[in-house]
């Protein structure tokens, strides 16, 4: 089976200045996912695994190396461009949510769209088909104070899939939940790759959760000790 | 998408609301001071304006000054000479005396105008003077004389009604008109209402009267008002010396009062100028804030896809919002303030009117929103050059 790939990274680095001490959080990473893949980064803290997951979704630029989304070059567009690509070709997931707390559920999943300039008509639409795909049809106009983590997540969920994005990247998303709504997170999350065939990048400290990936990539020291596999893209 | 932002911008002030509205106050404010600044000189420069119209165009004042604190003393045969000027049509001066009037037994100090009886209308053309009961003066009435409203309701203990007997400095007079009350007198005094006024042949039966205070100078046309004017600035600057006389025309006294209305004017806006100052540092304040409670939220329009242009859009626009909102809420209430002054000035018996015209609104609409923009240039500056890694994990 022929696959494309759809990240890679080309010995990159990232130093940090630090009141004039350069601290070095990447050395010479590369690796490449594929198309469809469900990737976790793993590794213990301060291992540089953040800094990997901003590299690598064009949050932050590397101080040396290549990333490339999509097989385009990320790391020689302007910020703008940036800003425009990543928010079409990635949708995020965050350990504390970050959902906008004065707009309800519904909106929290339009902000993406009206951002990127989806037509009106269709935001809603496309919002409401969202919310109850992660099982929140009566939930749209609760605010996020008026949800539990489990379902704020679930929010961030639709929200990441707003602008139908091939990657889905979420960085410890069930760090901040209950045994019950861990277990409901993951389900949805593993359905997007497997039945959508959604790009999972998923960082965690979870053991039992970076397991499952089709492909573990464990970082130490800002640099990567194993990727899972040595083969492109092309060869699985 | 341009609209997406508008509405978005305009969603944000809506759920800031008690702090919009806090902000939009400073503005409202100083909008409001400059408008009813600006509607008040204008108001007053119409007055001026529609009080010199009634002099006609062809109308030039002579009026003593002095050189060195001598005041100059005209006389009757400047009075000639002005009428031997080629393009003089006709002359009228008026002679001013104090004179104490008795009425019933009681007597008061009044000041006296007189004018020649032949050019009783001079008195109406000056604008300032209107008979409200009675009649002017014919040819030939040397015993009848028109008083102030002042003076026949409020001086005397009885009402002086028309057709009653006066004696000015013993001498009998009778009563023929009242006049309305005016804001202005010729001298610039109070008002109308607190003189006496009667034909020179009537002046004359209690004094010389040869020093006219004021000469009211008819050209024979308004193209050539200049060159008569000049001619007889020239002929009392011979006779007297420069600066002696004063001599306008009604277009040069439109001119100085308009310019001395622009300097008081531009002065006052300038005061109004720094409330509006403290409102536009209230509106960054409001926006810096802003900024920084809404970093993370900053941080997440940028990981989904919002560009450094479109974040400084949000909040230039916010802050522009503030500035329109509230532009509109100041031109009303400038507006409505200006009306509230017109009122009591016009009750305290000065001509003020409340004059809002296209430009006024446009013109406090557009400095409101550029006062809006610039205020918020830096903080929406700010917030698009935020770092979106560090904004999402701002605490």
């Amino acid at each position: 089976m022929v696959t494309e790939e759809i990240v890679r990274l080309e010995n990159v680095a990232k130093i940090y200045e630090l009141d004039g001490i350069n601290i070095p959080a990447l050395n010479g990473v590369s690796f490449e996912i594929c198309k469809g893949e469900y990737v976790s980064i793993m590794g213990p803290s301060g291992s540089g695994k953040t800094t990997l997951l901003d590299v690598m979704t064009t949050m932050m630029k590397p101080t040396a190396g290549k990333v490339f989304i999509e097989g385009r070059e990320t790391t020689t567009m302007s910020n703008n461009d940036l800003a425009s690509f990543r928010g079409k070709k990635i949708g995020f997931i965050f350990q504390t949510f970050n959902l906008l707390p004065k707009l309800n559920a519904l909106e929290n999943v339009m902000a993406p769209m009206w951002i990127n300039g989806v037509p009106r008509g269709e935001r809603k639409k496309r919002a409401i088909a969202l919310l109850k795909q992660v099982e929140l049809g009566d939930r749209m106009y609760n605010r996020p104070n008026q949800m539990s983590g489990g379902q704020k997540q679930r929010v961030a969920i639709a929200r990441s899939l707003a602008m139908e994005p091939n990657i889905i990247v979420a960085d410890e998303p069930t760090g901040n939940l209950d045994s019950k709504s861990e277990k409901l997170v993951m389900e949805i999350l593993n359905n997007l790759h497997k039945k959508e065939g959604k790009t999972l990048i998923v960082v965690t400290h979870d053991a039992s959760i970076g397991k499952k990936a089709q492909k573990q990539i464990i970082i130490k020291d800002g640099k990567i000790t194993s990727s899972g596999s040595s083969k492109s893209c092309k060869q699985v | 998408m341009p609209t997406d932002v508008v509405l978005e911008s305009a969603k944000n002030l809506k759920r800031e609301g008690l702090r919009t509205f806090l902000t939009l106050i400073g503005v409202v404010i100083g909008i409001a001071a400059i408008v009813s600044m600006v509607s008040i000189g204008a108001g007053l420069g119409v007055a001026v304006e529609s009080q010199l119209d009634a002099l006609g165009a062809e109308t030039i004042l002579v009026i003593p000054a002095g050189i060195q604190n001598i005041r100059t003393t005209l006389t009757d045969k400047d009075v000639d000479r002005i009428n031997g000027i080629s393009g003089v049509d006709s002359v009228a001066p008026i002679y001013s005396e104090s004179a104490v009037m008795e009425f019933n037994g009681e007597k008061i100090s009044v000041s006296i105008s007189a004018v020649d009886a032949g050019d009783a209308e001079i008195f109406d053309d000056t604008g300032f003077f209107e008979v409200a009961e009675g009649r002017n003066f014919e040819k030939n009435e040397s015993t009848a004389v028109l008083i102030g409203n002042e003076i026949a309701n409020n001086y005397f203990d009885k009402k002086i009604n028309v057709r009653k007997q006066i004696q000015i400095n013993g001498i009998d007079y009778k009563v023929i008109g009242i006049t309305a009350p005016q804001a202005q007198s010729f001298g610039g005094g109070p008002d109308t209402g607190n003189s006496v006024f009667m034909s020179l042949d009537g002046l004359r039966r209690i004094s010389d009267a040869t020093t006219p205070s004021i000469i009211f100078v008819t050209a024979t046309d308004k193209d050539s008002i200049q060159d008569t004017s000049d001619e007889i600035k020239e002929l009392f600057e011979d006779k007297y010396g420069e600066g002696s006389v004063i001599v306008y025309t009604t277009d040069e006294i439109l001119e100085q009062v308009n310019l001395l209305l622009g300097v008081v004017t531009i002065f006052i806006m300038g005061i109004a100028g720094i409330s509006l100052i403290v409102g536009g540092i209230g509106i960054m304040n409001a926006m810096v804030t802003s900024v920084l409670e809404r970093t993370r939220e900053i941080g997440l329009y940028k990981a989904l896809g919002a560009s450094n242009t479109k974040v400084l859009a949000i909040f230039l626009l916010e802050a522009a919002f503030i500035g329109l909102i509230g532009g509109v809420i100041g031109v009303i209430f400038g507006f409505g303030m200006a009306s509230l002054i017109a009122i009591v000035g016009t009750t305290a018996g000065y001509d003020l009117i409340a004059v809002i015209t296209p430009e006024i609104i446009l013109g406090g609409l557009g400095f409101s929103i550029f006062i809006g923009m610039a205020s918020g240039f830096y903080p929406a500056l700010r917030a698009s050059r935020l770092d979106p890694v560090e904004a999402l994990r701002y605490d």
